[in-house]
C-alpha cells in the first residue's frame, strides 16, 4: 500500500514542517518528559466538533485531519474512507480522572462525559465525526506491536476492498500516574536523553505522548511519499538505511546490535519513548524517501560503533526499514520503498 | 479465498448464563435468569447484574477478564478437537474487551492519589492482562497476527470480523477470536451516570424497557479455513460468511436515530455472504434494553428485514457484557443454527409500537441456514457478522 498523506503532533509540535524543523534542529532537552502542549492542540477550525475532548482525542483527531488533508484525495473519497487507530495504553489520564470522580463523590457522583471519554475508540468517533465519513473505523491496543498490527489490519482492508483509503495511525499520552508507573517499572534517562545506540540491556528512557497518522490507499495515483508494508511475509533482506525504535521502552536493546552491518539511525531522541514509536519512525522515514535526505542522528553517542548517520545530507534512498524488538525480544519491521509497492 | 470456506469449529461461552456451552443452552431452554447483586466488588448503587457463577485463583495476579477469556478459549479449543496444541498451523489471536484494556483500579489509583505512591501489583495485572497477547502466553504460543480491539460494545464482533480478514487473505490457518470482559465498578458507575442502567432485570424491545444491566463473560470461536479442519478430520457444521463495519459518525454515545450506520452495516455483511435478508433465519440482536439502541435497533430490523423477522436479545440472560457480547452473541448465534432453535427473548412482554416489531417470546424452532449476530457501540460503531450451517445445502 501507498502512503498518500500524513500527520504528526508530537513534542516539537504540530505538521511536517515542524518535522522536518525538528529533524534538522536534533535533540532538545525535554522538560521532563516530551510533552505535546495545549497550544499544539488549540484549533478551533479542525476541533469544532471535539470541544469537550481530552488532550488524547485532540492530539489524534489533528493528526489524521492534516493526513487527509496533506493526500489531496477528492473530497468525495471520504465516504471510501476506514479508520484505524493503533495506542498501548489508551487515553489512561481521562481514565484516572474519572478514578478521582468515584473516589471523590462516590458511584452516583462522577461524570457522564469524563466516563464516556474514557473509552479506547472515543478518539476514533471524534475523527469520523469530524470528517463526516461513515466508513469502518477500529481502535486496537497492544503492548507489543499495535501499530504493526494496525498496518497489517489497513492492508488486509484494502485487499478485499473494504474502503479504498484508510486513515492509520497511533496515539499515546504521558501524564502523572504513568510517569509514576514508568519510573518504577523502566529506566529513566535522569539527563533527559535517550541514547538508542547504547542498546544495552537495560536501555534508558524518556516517556512521551503524541500522534502520527497516514492516509494509506493501494492507489499508486496517490503515491505521496512511499509505499510501505509491516506484514511477516514482506521482509526485504536489503535495505539502505534502518531506523531503529530503541527508546529504552521494550527492556533488553542488545537483539539490535544484530543489524550493525547497515547504515542505521534512531529518532526516538526527537519523539521520545512511547509503546507506538514505530508509527512515528515510520512517519520520519516516509518524508526520508520523499525528500531523498537523509538526517543526522540526532544523539551521536556510539559506544558500539555503530554505522550511524552523522550528517544531514541529500541521498540516493530507495528503502528504509523501521525495525523493533518488541518486549518479547521479537523482530518487527515496517518496511519502506520508494516508488511502487 | 471466498469467504464460505472459513469455517467455525469450536465454540466456548462463559456468561451469567453458564459456564460452558451446554450450561448456556439448559438456562436458554428453560429461561432461567441469573441477574442478582453484584459481588464482585463494592458499590454504592443497587443495580441488578449479570455475573458469572465461577471465582478464578488470586495468585495468578492476572484480570478477571482474562481468565473468563482463558476459561471460553480453552472450551472452544477443546471443542475443535485441539487437544495437544496446535501443530504448524499458523495461528492468529483477536480478542475484543473494554475492561481489560484500561488501569481503573480504583484501589491503587486511591493509595497513588493520597501518598504518591503505590504497589505495582494492579500494574503488573494490567501489564500482563492485554487480552489477545495473555492468551497466547496462556497457550504458550507468539502468534504474528495478534491483537486485542477495543471498539466499546461492538469489540467482541469486531475481533471476530478481524480474524475473518486475517483468513481471508491467507495471513493465518486459524484463528481464536471474541471477547471477554468482567464486571467492574467503573462501567457500572459511568453507564449509571448516562441514566442508562436499569434498576430491574432488563427487558430488551419491551415497550416499558428501563435500560440495560450489566454483565461479563466470555465467547470465543475457533475460526479456520475449512480445508484445514478436513485435513485433520473436522466436518464443519458451521461457517462465518461476513463482517459488516460502519460508522455513524454522529454522537459519542448515542446510535443515530435513522440507523443509517447499523443498515449500512448490514448491507455490506450480506453483499460480501452474497445473501439476501429474506435468507435469514433469525437475527440475535444488540437489544441492549435502553430506550436509544433498541428503538434504532428495532426500527433497522424492521425496515430490513419485514415484520415476520424471528429476532432476539440474549442480554436478557447475560446482561450486557461490553467487549464480550460480541464474542457470546456469535456463539449464540451457532448454537441457534446447530440445536435448530432459540430461547425466548427473555424479559421481553409487549411490543413497542414506535419499533413495530416484536422479538420471539418463546423457545422458537429456526429453520433455515444463515443467522445475523449484530452490535452496536459506543463512538457509533455497527457491525455484523453473518453465519451459517451446512454450506452443502445452500
Amino acid at each position: 500500500m501507498h502512503i498518500a498523506g500524513m500527520g504528526i503532533v508530537f513534542n516539537r509540535g504540530r505538521g511536517l514542517a515542524n518535522l522536518e524543523k525538528a529533524l534538522i534542529e536534533g535533540w532538545i532537552m525535554p522538560n521532563p518528559v516530551y510533552q505535546v502542549s495545549t497550544e499544539v492542540v488549540t484549533d478551533k477550525q479542525v476541533l469544532k466538533e471535539t470541544r469537550r475532548a481530552d488532550h488524547f482525542t485532540k492530539m489524534a483527531t489533528l493528526a489524521a485531519f492534516d493526513a487527509l488533508a496533506d493526500s489531496g484525495i477528492p473530497e468525495q473519497s471520504k465516504q471510501k474512507l476506514g479508520i484505524i487507530l493503533a495506542t498501548a495504553l489508551g487515553p489512561h489520564v481521562t481514565t484516572f480522572n474519572f478514578l478521582d470522580d468515584v473516589l471523590t463523590y462516590g458511584d452516583s457522583g462522577v461524570s457522564p462525559t469524563l466516563f464516556s471519554h474514557s473509552v479506547h475508540n472515543a478518539v476514533t468517533s471524534y475523527i469520523a465525526l469530524n470528517l463526516q465519513t461513515r466508513g469502518p473505523t477500529l481502535t486496537m491496543t497492544q503492548f507489543a506491536n499495535s501499530f504493526h498490527q494496525a498496518l497489517i489490519l489497513a492492508e488486509c482492508w484494502l485487499k478485499e476492498k473494504r474502503c479504498e483509503y484508510i486513515l492509520v495511525g497511533s496515539v499515546d499520552q504521558t501524564g502523572k500516574v504513568m510517569e509514576y508507573i514508568c519510573s518504577q517499572k523502566l529506566n529513566i534517562a535522569t539527563d533527559g536523553k535517550i541514547k538508542p545506540f547504547n542498546l544495552s540491556k537495560t536501555p534508558e528512557c524518556v516517556p512521551a505522548e503524541g500522534s502520527a497518522f497516514f492516509l494509506v490507499t493501494d492507489n499508486l495515483k496517490y503515491n505521496k511519499y512511499c509505499a510501505l508494508s509491516a506484514l511477516p511475509q514482506s521482509i526485504q533482506t536489503e535495505t539502505d538505511l534502518c531506523i531503529l525504535d530503541s527508546d529504552g521502552m521494550c527492556g533488553n536493546e542488545e537483539p539490535y546490535r544484530k543489524i550493525n552491518s547497515y547504515r542505521m539511525t534512531s529518532y526516538a531522541p526527537i519523539f521520545g519513548s512511547l509503546l507506538t514509536l514505530s508509527s512515528f519512525s515510520c512517519l520520519a522515514g516516509a518524508w526520508m524517501l520523499k525528500n531523498q535526505k537523509l538526517y543526522a542522528s540526532p544523539v551521536k553517542d556510539n559506544p558500539h560503533n555503530l554505522n550511524i548517520l552523522t550528517k544531514t545530507e541529500p541521498f540516493l534512498i530507495h528503502k528504509i526499514k523501521c525495525l523493533r524488538y518488541n518486549c518479547y525480544q521479537e523482530e518487527l519491521a515496517i518496511h519502506l520503498r520508494k516508488g511502487e509497492a | 479465498m471466498p469467504s464460505s470456506d472459513i469455517a467455525i469449529t469450536g465454540l466456548g461461552a462463559i456468561s451469567a448464563c453458564g459456564n460452558n456451552v451446554s450450561e448456556t443452552l439448559l438456562n436458554f431452554s428453560s429461561g432461567k435468569r441469573n441477574g442478582g447483586k453484584v459481588t464482585l466488588f463494592k458499590t454504592e448503587l443497587d443495580y441488578p447484574v449479570f455475573q458469572a457463577k465461577i471465582d478464578f485463583p488470586q495468585s495468578a495476579n492476572t484480570m478477571r477478564s482474562l481468565s473468563l477469556a482463558t476459561t471460553a478459549a480453552s472450551e472452544a479449543i477443546t471443542d475443535a478437537g485441539f487437544t495437544n496444541g496446535f501443530g504448524k498451523l499458523r495461528i492468529g489471536i483477536c480478542l475484543g474487551t473494554t475492561v481489560a484494556s484500561q488501569l481503573n483500579d480504583t484501589d491503587f489509583y486511591q493509595q497513588y492519589r493520597t501518598q504518591k505512591t503505590a504497589p505495582m501489583n494492579s500494574v503488573d495485572r494490567y501489564l500482563k492482562s492485554n487480552l489477545a497477547q495473555a492468551l497466547g502466553e496462556f497457550l504458550k504460543i507468539r502468534p504474528h497476527f495478534c491483537t486485542t480491539i477495543v471498539n466499546a460494545c461492538s469489540s467482541g464482533t469486531d475481533a471476530i470480523g478481524v480474524g475473518l480478514c486475517w483468513l481471508n487473505q491467507d495471513y493465518c490457518d486459524l484463528v481464536i477470536a471474541g471477547g471477554a470482559d468482567e464486571l467492574n465498578r467503573v462501567p457500572l458507575d459511568g453507564f449509571g451516570a448516562l441514566s442508562v442502567v436499569s434498576k430491574t432485570l432488563c427487558a430488551p424491545f419491551d415497550l416499558n424497557r428501563t435500560g440495560l444491566n450489566l454483565g461479563e463473560g466470555a465467547g470465543i470461536i475457533i475460526l479456520e479455513k475449512s480445508a484445514t479442519a478436513r485435513n485433520r478430520g473436522k466436518n464443519p457444521e458451521l461457517f462465518l460468511k461476513s463482517y459488516g463495519l460502519a460508522a455513524d459518525a454522529y454522537h459519542l454515545t448515542a446510535p443515530r436515530p435513522d440507523g443509517s450506520g447499523l443498515e449500512q452495516a448490514l448491507e455490506q455483511a450480506f453483499e460480501k455472504a452474497k445473501i439476501l435478508p429474506k435468507d435469514i433465519a433469525f437475527v440475535n440482536a444488540h437489544g441492549t434494553a435502553t430506550k436509544d439502541n433498541d428503538l434504532v435497533e428495532g426500527k433497522v430490523l424492521a425496515r430490513v428485514f419485514g415484520p415476520k423477522l424471528k429476532f432476539l436479545s440474549t442480554k436478557g440472560f447475560t446482561g450486557h457484557t461490553l467487549g464480550a457480547a460480541g464474542g457470546l452473541e456469535a456463539v449464540f448465534s451457532c448454537l441457534g443454527l446447530r440445536e435448530g432453535w432459540i430461547p425466548a427473548s427473555a424479559g421481553f412482554l409487549n411490543m413497542d409500537p414506535e419499533i413495530g416489531i416484536a422479538p420471539v417470546k418463546q423457545k422458537t424452532q429456526i429453520n433455515g441456514n444463515y443467522a445475523i449476530s449484530t452490535s452496536l457501540a459506543f463512538g457509533g460503531n455497527n457491525a455484523a457478522l453473518v453465519i451459517s450451517k451446512h454450506p452443502a445445502l445452500i
